[in-house]
């Protein structure tokens, strides 16, 4: 019987399929690779110290960026998960929030906010009459990219520590205590050591996010790695620089996600070694009291309430551009982006992680691992490969495919399949190890076909997070921009790329109405799903 | 699964199956576009399917799509970038009297067409800045020691400044120009950055002395579309038009070509008479503060006041902006203007 298991001729289809869908999610980093070493070997590129400035700025803004983060992520969470102060359960929620709004949008309100005669200027001008710009502090570019970044980036950092600061080191706290060691101690000894693969995982994450973002570095005009990929094709149509920049990016970024990786086996290790119960958090009173709910509401109002006010203000005083909006058609165009994308990323990952399951075969599961790359590339560099990889194939076979495949919907859904497939396929991974294989076999002995294997048994328990990894899917494909701009159809408009172009024509105030329904729905996916972002 | 995939490519045929209409790429973002679009279709009945755009990206997908491409017609923001796509193939020479009679020769070629224009110019402050000393500004003079520290402009990696100086190479040659640059750069009030519109903002609260912007971003904080602040702002500072006692002042323009491969290329040309028409250009004019193309045709009041010295420098031809690209941008990283 045993034999049978693991030996018919289903097993080969499952295994085909499941190599497809892997080589699929990979294609997209070989045609990178392929076209990056074409232009090595034909291109005779001279070092510039043009790259030098890219490499600098990019990671300037990466060490600030990193810093922030680290100190607005790990404070609240500390606070929220060992005391007990004002508005603490509100909190625990509300910082999740700063996820919500993408990294370019909170510099539009920003840039708007500090200019000369801008929104702070109109602002104190209605409470005092008198007053100068000059009181208006100027804010330089570099600044303000990286206070946007790190605004609405700090959350992973956040959701990831009060993740481990909740569920994993209770024990080892009480057991500190227990043994006399000072409050200070425990904290630099037990508590940060042991929550640093988390958050290591958290600043792998937002590193990757910042060296790989385009829309906030460029609206400030800020020389990196990305916008460099840009203006040496823009200004001196030169591929070769670019391509030679989009390796030294992608480098960087497949180093973190190596780290990611690593530190994510790390931390399954501590997550199994303890299950315990929540420690009670103490009770903090009068000035600590006020300073940690003044800490924590810091950090809110200026990740989220902030632009979020920022952009009412906009709507409410411009609502003229009320009218240029089809509210319907952007509402529907996202809903069918989000459900249609996300219902093929889970069907394709819930395949290839039961066919990596039944089979266990070393290769695929290496294929696997290697097909989640496409989250480690920038999404300019996913839509030039998803058409080189389109144009490559039609003229390859010499049909045409082209009209089909680039600038339609298959060829936006492939976009974002190759980006985002690495959340879709980890997700159900990581619960998927949970399930027990032996519950396989038996399953197996009962009679019941693969099928009914997946159906009845595993399906069942994976149900309630696929909801989860649905979410997030849907908030990245909402935020998403440079994909979506370069390979969507005619006509076709979400909110991103509707934001993006009233920004593009100095018209942020316009920008503000797409860019707050962007939050909104992003928002209200958080909101639905809180307690799944805490629970990870 | 198989509803879904079957329902995308219908979608996906059935859009390019339908007939009269064309498909047009454009990097121009403003509202006013839509509207020409539409009012085209009341006209025409033929529809404008649009994608909006970074240029190369577009121009990547256009290349790629090769005979398979959907697009007729791609509408770009800047000379340069017209010159580019052509040097690139994507445009065919097309032959319409109509076009030729009413857009001047230096604002169109065989390959594509100029439909609206935007002057680069100074601004500066009346109170900091005496107009006599000023009036007969041309642009060479803006590496003179008076102003140092003191011009507020964008940074190099911007087109508009990449074309303004491969317009003076064109005009002074590569060596003056060279020189110019190096002193030019050194009157900067502080490192570049921001967009043309927080310029001339510097120059109303007096950071800066002279700003160097496009036309119509002025217009825009004057129309009041930008808050009052930035309305009571702009009327602090006046505008300049530079060498108006010689070849006059320079100018950008927004242009547009038939795709090579386009299949519905009689609309296509349709489309382009109709955006010379008086009716399209006064609309583009008043929405977006450009300057029309085409001759007599009335201009918004707010473009009238500030133009009164305008002379536009019609010596230049705009292509040489796209031929000069490179060497512009790679003196302006040589004199390290960021």
């Amino acid at each position: 019987m045993f034999k049978t298991y693991y030996n018919s001729r289903e097993n080969w289809l499952i295994f085909l399929l499941v190599l497809a869908i892997s080589t699929i999610a990979i294609t997209p980093l070989f045609s990178i690779i392929i076209s990056l070493l074409k232009t090595l070997f034909l291109s005779s590129f001279s070092g510039d110290n043009i790259l030098f400035v890219y490499i600098k700025n990019s990671f300037s803004i990466l060490f600030f960026v990193t810093i922030l983060t680290i100190v607005f992520g790990i404070i609240p969470s500390f606070l929220i998960s060992f005391f007990s102060f004002w508005g603490v359960n509100f909190f625990k929620y509300a910082l999740i929030l700063s996820l919500a709004i993408p990294p370019y949008i909170y510099g539009y309100s920003l840039s708007s906010f500090f200019e000369n005669y801008g929104t702070a200027f109109s602002l104190l001008k209605n409470f005092f009459p008198t007053i100068d710009n000059d009181i208006i502090p100027n804010l330089s570019p570099k600044t303000m990219a990286i206070v946007s970044l790190s605004f609405s980036l700090f959350g992973y950092i956040y959701l990831l520590s009060m993740t481990t600061f909740n569920n994993q080191l209770s024990n080892y706290i009480e057991m500190s205590r227990s043994l006399g060691i000072s409050k200070f101690n425990t904290v630099s000894k037990v508590i940060f050591p042991l929550s640093r693969p988390a958050i290591f995982i958290g600043i792998s994450l937002v590193a990757m996010e910042t060296l790989s973002d385009f829309g906030t570095v460029s609206f400030f005009g800020i020389s990196t790695l990305t916008t460099g990929i840009y203006n040496s094709w823009f200004i001196f149509d030169d591929i070769e620089t670019s391509n030679l920049l989009s390796l030294v990016l992608l480098v960087f970024i497949l180093c973190l996600f190596y780290i990611e990786n690593k530190f994510q086996k790390k931390k399954k290790f501590h997550d199994s070694v303890t299950k315990s119960n929540q420690i009670k958090p103490k009770t903090l009173k009068g000035f600590y009291n006020l300073l940690a709910f003044f800490i924590c509401f810091i950090i809110f109002f200026i990740s989220f309430v902030f632009p979020v006010l920022q952009m009412i203000y906009w709507s409410i005083k411009y609502s003229n551009y009320f009218n240029n909006l089809n509210l319907l058609a952007l509402n529907l165009n996202t809903l069918f982006l989000i459900t249609t994308t996300s219902t093929i990323l889970l069907s394709f990952s819930f395949f290839s992680n039961f066919g990596n399951r039944l089979l266990k075969n070393n290769f695929l599961t290496i294929l696997s691992n290697l097909s989640i790359s496409g989250y480690a590339i920038p999404g300019i560099l996913i839509s030039i490969a998803v058409i080189t990889i389109f144009s490559t194939i039609s003229n390859f076979f010499n049909i045409e495919l082209k009209s089909i495949l680039i600038g339609s919907f298959i060829g936006l859904i492939f976009g974002y399949f190759f980006r985002f497939y690495s959340i879709a396929f980890n997700g159900i991974k990581s619960n998927y190890l949970k399930i027990n294989s032996q519950i396989d076999e038996s399953g197996y002995i009962l009679g019941l076909s693969k099928v009914k294997i997946f159906f009845k048994i595993h399906f069942p328990i994976l149900k309630e997070n696929t909801f989860f990894i649905f979410i997030l899917i849907s908030l990245e494909i909402i935020k998403e921009l440079p994909i979506t701009l370069i390979l969507r159809p005619f006509n076709f408009e979400t909110f991103s790329t509707k934001a993006f172009e009233y920004a593009s024509q100095d018209l942020i105030e316009a920008a503000a109405l797409p860019s707050l329904f962007l939050v909104l729905w992003t928002t209200i996916l958080i909101l639905f799903s809180s307690k799944y972002f805490l629970k990870k | 699964m198989f509803f879904i995939i079957s329902s995308i490519l219908f979608f996906s045929i059935f859009q390019t199956c339908l007939s009269s209409e064309i498909n047009l790429y454009t990097t121009r973002h403003y509202e006013a576009d839509y509207e020409i679009y539409k009012k085209f279709r009341n006209k025409t009945g033929i529809k404008v399917n649009v994608v909006s755009g970074k240029s190369k990206p577009l121009e990547k997908r256009i290349i790629e799509e090769g005979k398979g491409c959907k697009g007729d017609l791609f509408f770009l923001a800047d000379a340069g970038r017209l010159y580019s796509a052509e040097k690139k193939n994507l445009f065919q020479k097309i032959k319409s009297p109509l076009l030729n009679k009413k857009i001047p020769s230096h604002l169109r070629n065989d390959y594509w067409y100029g439909i609206t224009k935007r002057a680069r110019i100074v601004f500066y402050n009346p109170e900091n800045v005496d107009f006599e000393k000023v009036k007969n500004l041309d642009y060479e003079d803006l590496g003179d020691k008076e102003w140092k520290n003191s011009i507020a402009i964008r940074q190099s990696n911007n087109v508009y400044n990449q074309s303004l100086v491969a317009s003076l190479i064109h005009n002074l040659g590569e060596k003056k120009t060279s020189e110019w640059l190096e002193n030019f750069v050194n009157n900067f009030y502080e490192a570049p950055s921001g967009n043309d519109r927080a310029q001339i903002l510097a120059v109303a609260a007096g950071e800066a002395k002279l700003a160097i912007a496009n036309t119509y971003y002025y217009a825009l904080m004057l129309s009041g579309k930008k808050g009052k602040s930035q309305q009571e702002a702009a009327k602090r500072v006046k505008p300049l038009f530079p060498n108006k006692n010689n070849r006059g002042s320079h100018i950008n323009i927004s242009g547009i070509g038939i795709l090579k491969y386009s299949p519905n290329k009689i609309n296509a040309i349709k489309f382009l008479e109709f955006l010379v028409s008086e009716e399209a250009q006064t609309h583009l004019s008043t929405n977006s503060f450009e300057y029309p193309v085409v001759e007599n045709i009335n201009i918004p009041q707010i473009l009238k006041l500030i133009s009164k010295e305008f002379k536009e420098d019609k010596l230049t031809p705009v292509e040489i902006y796209g031929k000069l690209q490179t060497k512009s941008f790679n003196l302006m990283i040589e004199k390290k203007w960021n």
